[in-house]
């Protein structure tokens, strides 16, 4: 049945992950300037990649939305927007971590790559709070208005490293200037992130559906941010001078599973809610 | 679609958008509540900001200074633009009138580039007053920048201004919405801006990248006007 294929999928998701993981942590070879700091780009550009292809896909969704007003169309677009928001948070955590290390900042203000990614997460929170804010059934019709302009940006940011000065390594990966290895475990890196970005979106997608059936609109928003955020500039302030560059890697790998981890606990949470309510009602 | 003939239904799309701006002009004028809190609130900023800075080391900011006084006076204006056709149900008027949409999207951008350009007219000697500035760079870059960097925030900025009217806080959305999809333009704006006024480095790739930007975002505003106009 659907659940047991979700079950396998799942594990083999697990697998995949931690085998990726693996390579990129131990088999990978140390690059020679950054040292082991920059293994953090195992967790990076996956994490950038699938961002893009997720707002895509919310671009294609929204597009057919539009054309055919299918709620399964617009399901797919709302969980494509969501998850690729927690990939790309994990985009623009890492980045500074490792830059902190890198550069010795952990912003560039005037680094368009920085920037326009940052616009890029800014477009998608705000077509999330767009989406809870509307009324009744011109939610998605907006939406979807909203999703086609956050996508015309999106080559914009895509070419902002070619187009403007920046600081920022440009797209390496299929290039002979790296060792055949890492561009290996790059691949298997963005495959295993990618299989475990359609995992969650298949997970994302059937709740959304079960919120469209019981017509819930109205969804809680993570409270856990607010202490999140609210511990984050500690952060800042209390590096030291001199960290060992090592503990800057974990600082990536914590910061990219933490969002993930937390992403899916929050994801359960909802569920057990959603279900409740679908209990209550009567649909489901 | 067949348009019926009727009084102030007839005529072309251009009159169309005509009977529009000059409908959204002759209110304002009457009125003029828009024009003088947005004339204000641009006043205080650039009042509050001359404290804030010391003359002799203010040019490199200036870029960023005026825009940020343009940005936030056009979101008062935009917010009220449409806020007042709810007023009567003028707005399910149009929806229901055979005149097609994308005129009256075209009579708001102009009648809305109108005001807000005169704004920039009338702040401009503030500015040269308040910060004792004068363009390095030839004039016409500067306005060339002004030109296109309005009319992106304005398009953009009455289409978003017709989508946020939709939601539950309607005020509050048109920031949320416009100002990160018109990051880009407004990065290119400042720069362009400082770059002339400052007169180091030509702003011809901004001005390249805001006219593309300005041609991008008016042909999506255009294709989804109507959408957003009848979602319901």
């Amino acid at each position: 049945m659907k659940t047991k294929l979700f079950f396998a999928f799942a594990a083999f998701c697990c697998l995949f992950l931690a085998y990726g993981t693996y390579q990129g942590l131990v088999v990978a070879p140390t690059e020679e300037t950054m040292g082991d700091v920059q293994r953090i780009f195992y967790v990076h550009v996956p994490a950038a990649t699938v961002a893009f292809t997720l707002f895509f896909v919310n671009f294609l969704a929204s597009i057919y939305y539009l054309w055919k007003r299918s709620p399964q169309a617009d399901a797919l677009a709302a969980t494509t927007a969501e998850v690729g928001v927690v990939f790309c948070s994990v985009v623009l955590i890492t980045g500074p971590i490792w830059a902190r290390y890198a550069w010795g900042v952990w912003w560039s203000p005037w680094d368009m790559r920085l920037n326009t990614t940052l616009m890029l997460w800014l477009l998608y929170v705000s077509y999330l709070v767009m989406r809870r804010s509307s009324t009744g059934g011109s939610t998605s019709v907006l939406a979807s208005a909203l999703a086609i302009f956050a996508f015309l940006d999106v080559p914009i940011v895509y070419m902002a490293n070619r187009w403007f000065r920046t600081h920022h390594p440009p797209p390496m990966l299929f290039t002979p200037r790296i060792d055949p290895r890492m561009g290996h475990i790059m691949s298997i890196n963005m495959l295993a992130f990618l299989c475990f970005s359609v995992l969650i979106c298949w997970f994302r997608y059937e709740m959304e559906r079960t919120a469209q059936k019981i017509n819930a609109g109205h969804i809680q928003r993570a409270a856990g941010g607010a202490v999140g955020m609210m511990l984050l500039p500690a952060v800042f302030f209390a590096t030291p001078g001199h960290v060992a560059p090592i503990s800057y890697l974990w600082a990536g790998y914590l910061a990219a599973w933490g969002i993930y981890v937390g992403y899916l606990l929050f994801l359960m949470s909802k569920l057990a809610k959603l279900k409740k309510e679908a209990a209550e009602v009567g649909a489901g | 679609m067949k348009v019926h003939e009727g009084p102030g239904m007839t005529g072309s799309f251009a009159k169309l958008a005509w009977i529009n701006v000059s409908k959204d002009l002759r209110l304002e004028w009457r009125s003029r509540d828009v024009f003088n809190s947005m004339m204000f609130f641009a006043l205080i900023v650039v009042v509050v900001f001359s404290f804030a800075f010391e003359r002799e080391d203010s040019r490199p900011v200036m870029g960023g200074l005026i825009w940020i006084a343009f940005l936030f006076s056009t979101t008062m204006a935009l917010n009220q633009s449409w806020a007042r056709e709810l007023r009567n149900g003028v707005l399910d008027a149009y929806r229901v009138s055979p005149a097609p949409a994308e005129a009256l999207f075209l009579g708001k951008v102009i009648g809305n580039f109108i005001l807000i350009t005169l704004l920039e007219c009338l702040m401009a000697p503030l500015f040269v007053v308040f910060y004792n500035l004068s363009s390095v760079g030839p004039l016409w870059q500067l306005v060339v920048v002004t030109l296109l960097g309005t009319w992106a925030l304005v398009v953009n900025g009455t289409f978003f201004a017709a989508m946020s009217i939709r939601t539950r806080n309607r005020e509050l959305m048109l920031p949320l919405l416009l100002l990160p999809i018109s990051i880009p333009a407004v990065l290119s704006m400042v720069t362009g801006t400082t770059q002339v006024l400052s007169g180091d480095g030509s702003p011809n790739v901004q001005l390249k990248f805001l006219a593309g930007f300005c041609v991008i975002f008016t042909t999506a505003c255009f294709l989804l006007f109507e959408t957003v106009l009848n979602a319901e």
